[in-house]
């Protein structure tokens, strides 16, 4: 086909394509920043998902000294140090009163684990030598599962905990 | 013919076209080999998630689970990949411009790699590193594995240089024209993956190989999973700009219309260049150890890279839409049922682009941080992917591979119909194991689990919610079964079929505004060239030096700020051989 010979169909099928290019640009760009200004905003107005970190720590099987168990530190809210290991999770299970607010403060003490606490937002990485955080607040009383998410051996199938939330008493 | 041409030109021989698809023809089977291998073990997985435990039969040759999957992974996202794409961006290259390559770095780039698959296998099937295709450390491997994995990675960045000579002897003889498509593509490929193969090659050579030959003792997690996803971010445009060559360089022709616009198709690899690098830490939005604010702009840059991917949606969709009407479609959809779906090219190809729709829609949820803690890690995960790299590249690829071999062997494809067959039951299999995978993450079902390793009651008490979703996965994953069974009786038939009267040419498309190449091939022309008005936007972008600079700048930017703390926070973390 040589350049020369000019095809109405295909010039008219060019000028259309590049009036409907811009506007498809535009329209893209857009969504992408509207998508942006939406994520940013629940992050920043739930800033309870975000994995904070605590510390470091150069020996992954040196835990820092912490109180074992669920640690009341205001009201309705309460903290708790929470450990991967091969294979299970340290405490559980876990008994939370209703309505507790609770900061999870989550680490390894061998190799990566997956701290996911299933319907729930809470999904943080336990990193052997770091210790990271994120908080929850448990509106509704019954069983959670902690589930490990991240791969970590033979059983890591196995490596569930629970979560039980006690009914708050009238 | 333009009339610039500097010098006589030296065309390939006969000989020469005959080595150069030997060795394409090589880099193919290998390629494909390894997903023959890859897929077969793939619906075991599938099954485990439904419940069906299929293991305990597979003794000796598969110990776990786990052991299959990683054997899954990495020939699959690794080998396969690899082999398709560092044959075919030098060999498309090379026929465009209808130049000679370097063809000993390319038959060197094979050896390298093959050498490592090789070292792979025997860590793999041995279940001496049954780490999964991630290897995050303090899992430990064996040397092998890591070497192995080293050769793969080192030999994949070869076809670079082969790529910017071709170029450079090509812009010698013909001044201030632009690179011709296919070649400005695939050498922006390369380049994107040059930079992106260094946080791969760094935990490999510096952490992992070290410490697995018993040179060092402890090795340090975070920063060994923050190198890997530095690549492993990138990698996944890797797998996917191959398959972008084909669609805009190609398959415009295939459908018997032409690609709209050739400007749009290089912006789309210069944005993808730049944008891919700095974001792979969206992979740990759930980690410690880094500032919130780096997450938040990590969440805006993975946005952006989701630009280059619409744009294409557009300009593919457009091509699609001359073709069809060309063709006499009408109406609303009619463009789109009136495309050659009987062509299995074509068909495994605007197949893959469905799917696609559904895979780019999924990672902009995986983008964005606040819904990434909701699925981070579940099936969705591998659901999103699989509908990805496991069908936009991987079928664009059998689809390539189904011109490709009658156009190497010069002998006929064995099956028009198997071929449609495999390419059709690939698109049902892989969405309705993808909806599962997908819906299922929504009920927290973890990825990579062996689950059906459980107690029933376990299995019950967890993911019971999830039975239907789970049921899906392992359905789809049967039907795969048969797609890789169909595909590989064609692929496996056609280097044994009868010959073909006469050989099959490259669909090298034409754009909008854009003569036919001055190449070529056995008396024919072939290749997009240069368009006769120069877009100045083409023209900017044939600064691929300045592109590059602007990319390492960027990429600095965003990692320097993660590793930081890492650097002043050592942690020395023993290995674990767990499996």
């Amino acid at each position: 086909m040589s350049d020369a010979a000019h095809d109405p169909f295909e010039d008219a099928f060019h000028r259309a394509a590049e009036r409907h290019e811009r506007a498809w640009v535009f329209v893209a760009v857009t969504l992408l920043t509207l998508l942006l200004v939406g994520t940013m905003f629940f992050v920043v107005f739930d800033y309870g998902v975000v994995v904070r970190t605590d510390s470091f720590r150069a020996d992954p099987a040196a835990l820092p000294a912490a109180p074992a168990g669920l640690v009341q530190t205001g009201p309705g809210a309460y903290s708790v140090q929470m450990t991967g290991h091969l294979w299970a999770w340290t405490p559980s299970p876990l008994h939370v009163p209703q309505g507790a607010t609770v900061t999870f403060h989550v680490t390894s003490t061998d190799v990566l684990h997956g701290f996911q606490i299933q319907g729930t937002t809470v999904n943080v990485t336990a990193v052997p030598g770091i210790t990271g955080s994120a908080t929850y607040r448990f509106a509704h009383p019954g069983t959670y599962n902690i589930i490990c998410n991240e791969f970590c051996g033979i059983e890591h199938q196995a490596m569930l905990g629970r979560i039980v939330v006690e009914p708050a008493t009238p | 013919m333009s009339a610039s041409v500097a010098g006589p030109i030296r065309l390939p021989t006969v000989r020469d076209l005959a080595s150069e698809r030997r060795v394409m023809l090589a880099f193919l089977i290998w390629g494909f080999s390894a997903l023959m291998v890859g897929a077969a073990i793939g619906p075991l997985q599938a099954l485990n998630y439904g419940g069906i435990d299929a293991y305990p039969w597979l003794r000796p040759v598969l110990q776990s689970y786990y052991q299959g999957l990683t054997v899954h992974g990495v020939l699959n996202a690794y080998v396969f990949t690899f082999f398709i794409t560092c044959g075919l961006l030098v060999y498309l290259p090379v026929r465009e411009l209808g130049l000679a390559p370097n063809m000993l770095l390319w038959r060197a780039c094979f050896a390298t790699m093959a050498i490592g698959t090789v070292l792979l296998l025997v860590a793999m099937f041995d279940n001496s590193s049954s780490v999964l295709w991630t290897f995050y450390p303090p899992l430990k491997g064996s040397p092998l594995f890591y070497g192995g994995m080293s050769l793969v990675v080192v030999g994949s960045l070869f076809p670079l240089p082969i790529l910017l000579e071709l170029r450079a002897r090509w812009k010698a003889r013909r001044p201030g024209e632009l690179t011709p498509l296919v070649t400005y593509m695939s050498t922006v490929t390369m380049l994107m993956w040059l930079l992106a193969a260094g946080g791969a090659i760094i935990e490999l050579l510096v952490q992992l190989l070290p410490w697995s030959l018993g040179w060092r003792d402890t090795v340090d997690p975070i920063v060994g999973r923050t190198l890997f996803w530095w690549t492993g971010h990138p990698i996944v445009y890797f797998w996917l700009m191959p398959a972008y060559v084909s669609w805009y360089g190609l398959l415009s022709k295939q459908i018997g219309g032409k690609l709209v616009s050739d400007p749009m198709a290089r912006l789309t690899f210069a944005l993808l260049l730049v944008f891919s690098l700095p974001v792979g830490s969206h992979h740990q939005f759930t980690d410690p150890g880094f500032s919130p604010v780096w997450r938040g702009i990590l969440t805006a840059l993975t946005l952006s890279v989701a630009l280059p991917s619409l744009i294409t949606a557009f300009t593919i969709g457009l091509s699609l839409e001359y073709a069809g009407r060309r063709r006499g479609g009408r109406g609303l959809f009619g463009w789109f049922v009136a495309l050659p779906w009987r062509d299995p090219s074509v068909a495994a190809q605007v197949l893959a682009m469905l799917t696609f729709i559904w895979g780019g829609a999924g990672g902009i949820v995986n983008g964005s941080w606040q819904l990434d803690n909701l699925i981070h890690n579940t099936t969705w995960i591998p659901g999103h992917f699989h509908i990805t790299v496991g069908t936009a590249s991987a079928m664009t690829f059998m689809g390539v591979a189904f011109w490709m071999l009658p156009h190497l062997t010069g002998r006929r494809l064995l099956s028009r119909r198997l071929s449609l067959a495999a390419v059709w039951l690939w698109f049902v299999g892989m969405s309705v194991f993808a909806l599962g995978m997908h819906w299922a993450g929504l009920h927290g079902v973890p990825r990579r689990a062996w689950v059906s390793f459980l107690p029933h009651a376990v299995y019950e008490r967890v993911y019971g919610a999830a039975h239907l979703p789970l049921t899906l996965v392992a359905i789809g994953g049967v039907v795969l079964w048969a797609a890789t069974a169909c595909f590989y009786v064609v692929f496996l038939g056609s280097l044994f079929t009868r010959r073909l009267d006469r050989p099959e040419p490259i669909p090298f498309a034409q754009a909008f505004g854009g003569s036919e190449s001055f190449a070529i091939m056995e008396g024919e022309p072939v290749g997009i060239v240069a368009h006769k008005q120069l877009s100045p936007l083409a023209r900017a972008l044939e600064h691929m030096g300045a592109l590059t600079a602007l990319t390492v700048l960027a990429t600095a930017a965003a990692y320097i700020p993660i590793f930081w703390p890492f650097l002043h926070n050592v942690t020395r973390a023993p290995g674990w051989v767990v499996w």
